[in-house]
């Protein structure tokens, strides 16, 4: 890519982000982890671990829009490569989750708080796998937005999710269970595929096997 | 203007959607000026301007465009950098103004002086008629004005060949004459491949027509070679003749017939649209040029 088309593509790019829906999930959030503290109550630790979650999960269903472009038909044979501008994207929203999430943690009740550490992985892993749940999205469909379809997916994952998983390979332990060291191996294990799914599907054009999936926007 | 290297140059091309064949062995040279591609719904034509965009990998075949070869992401680079595309649906940041917009393709386009590429979009947005909406939020402005806009957004950059997928569908009739004029100012010097249901837009604005049909090239040849093929193959009647491929009653009262002609029957001047007619019901096959 041509020198310095990076640096100008970030005024444009911040623009384009979905704030809406970048602001609704980080309310909602911030809300949901508020709502112990606003009501006075003592939460025992596993209410304190189910609310983070919780909020985990709403930061994630707002950040599967992230990958959405309604201009993506039209910008698709540029030569500034789409891996670039999603990695933008992601930068650009990056820090702002960190703060977000720092703080969630401080909303939350810290008496019954679990570590800090290892809920956090799981927040990470949780923000990366619906990122990386929208990659594959983008490039597997046509769909200029498929947002609201990731984000749907995303929830039945969560809902699956615990319901579905091998004794052997909880995730969702409470603290002070004995797996609960194994299974944040687990969480990091998690976060470390998701990440190399999310990078692996930036490149384009498609190849044969994905662009079974993308019919829908060859009709002429 | 007119050059003996072609801007394009493509054989085999073949592609497959699971068991949907898109593309069959497609082949082609395009040349500076205006060259029209017309077929049926699922002929392919999408398929194909989006292979020729590099939007999309073929299965088979190879092409060039401006003498790079897509299949490296070097070459495709290079395509890319010469390259001016239309999509069927562009899709727009709503609000984004016009020259924001333009903008935003252009460096995605690798314009990355400031100066120059401001100047390069108000350059374009004066050649599609949007100088002064330029400062205009998308969502402010009509359907045509926005198809302009995405004419803008292709056309940055001076592309060497520019892929126009149904640019005037949706436009009304004055829009779509408007819209004519950009299409032919473009293809001026310029390579441009342009898909549309509208055969008078191929009759008005091109110097080639391709006709396409279950992803193969059915017709490669002239507007009025495409015309020909219909010569002494239309007629008038009163009644509609059961022979015809295809008839209907014209504001007179009169039947057009385009077919094989009864002995006796009153010819009537033939249209591109009546040798596309026939081309597509498959009388004629051969590619003619």
């Amino acid at each position: 890519m041509a020198p310095g088309v990076t640096a100008q593509l970030v005024g444009p790019l911040w623009r384009t982000l979905p704030w809406r829906a970048l602001a609704a999930a980080g309310t909602l959030g911030l809300l949901v982890a508020a709502g112990p503290l606003a009501t006075g109550a003592e939460p025992a630790p596993w209410q304190t671990l189910l609310v983070l979650r919780g909020v985990a999960l709403i930061g994630a269903l707002g950040l599967v829009f992230l990958l959405d472009d309604p201009a993506r038909h039209l910008t698709a044979p540029v030569p500034a490569p789409r891996p670039v501008r999603q990695a933008l994207r992601v930068a650009l929203v990056a820090p702002m989750a960190v703060l977000w999430w720092t703080a969630v943690l401080l909303l939350s009740h810290s008496a019954s708080r679990p570590p800090a550490g290892a809920v956090s992985l799981e927040a990470a892993a949780v923000g990366v796998l619906a990122l990386a749940v929208a990659a594959l999205a983008v490039r597997l469909t046509d769909e200029a937005s498929p947002g609201p379809f990731v984000a749907a997916a995303l929830l039945l994952i969560a809902v699956l999710a615990p319901l579905l998983a091998p004794e052997g390979w909880a995730l969702f332990v409470q603290a002070d269970d004995p797996r609960w060291p194994a299974g944040h191996d687990r969480w990091a294990l998690l976060l470390a595929v998701a990440a190399v799914v999310g990078a692996l599907c930036g490149p384009e054009p498609l190849g044969r096997g994905a662009r079974r999936l993308s019919r829908a926007g060859a009709p002429g | 203007m007119t050059s003996m290297t072609p801007t394009v140059s493509a054989s085999g091309l073949s592609l497959h959607y699971g068991r949907t064949r898109a593309l069959d062995d497609v082949s082609l040279r395009l040349s500076p000026g205006v060259t029209g591609l017309l077929g049926p719904n699922g002929a392919g034509k999408t398929t194909l301007l989006r292979v020729l965009a590099t939007a999309v990998p073929a299965d088979r075949g190879a092409f060039t465009v401006l003498g790079h070869d897509p299949a490296s992401a070097r070459g495709r680079q290079e395509v890319r950098r010469r390259l001016g595309y239309l999509p069927q649906t562009p899709g727009f940041h709503p609000d984004f103004t016009a020259f924001e917009f333009v903008d935003y393709v252009a460096i995605l386009k690798e314009l990355a002086d400031r100066r120059e590429r401001h100047r390069e979009v108000r350059r374009v947005l004066e050649e599609v008629d949007l100088g002064d909406a330029r400062g205009r939020r998308i969502k402010k402005l009509s359907g045509g004005m926005r198809q302009r806009v995405a004419l803008a957004a292709a056309l940055v950059g001076d592309p060497g060949f520019l892929v126009l997928d149904e640019p005037t569908v949706g436009l009304d009739p004055e829009q779509r004459m408007r819209f004519r004029e950009l299409i032919a100012g473009a293809g001026e010097g310029r390579t441009v491949l342009l898909s549309t249901h509208q055969t008078e837009d191929v009759a008005m604005l091109c110097h080639r027509v391709i006709v396409m049909a279950a992803g193969a090239v059915r017709f490669d040849g002239t507007p009025a070679e495409l015309t020909a093929r219909a010569a002494g193959r239309v007629w008038s009647s009163t009644e509609k003749d059961p022979g015809a491929k295809a008839g209907w009653r014209t504001g007179t009262g009169s039947f057009r017939n385009v077919g094989d002609p009864p002995p006796g029957a009153e010819p009537a001047e033939p249209t591109l649209e009546d040798g596309y007619l026939l081309v597509l019901d498959g009388a004629d096959t051969e590619v003619a040029a």
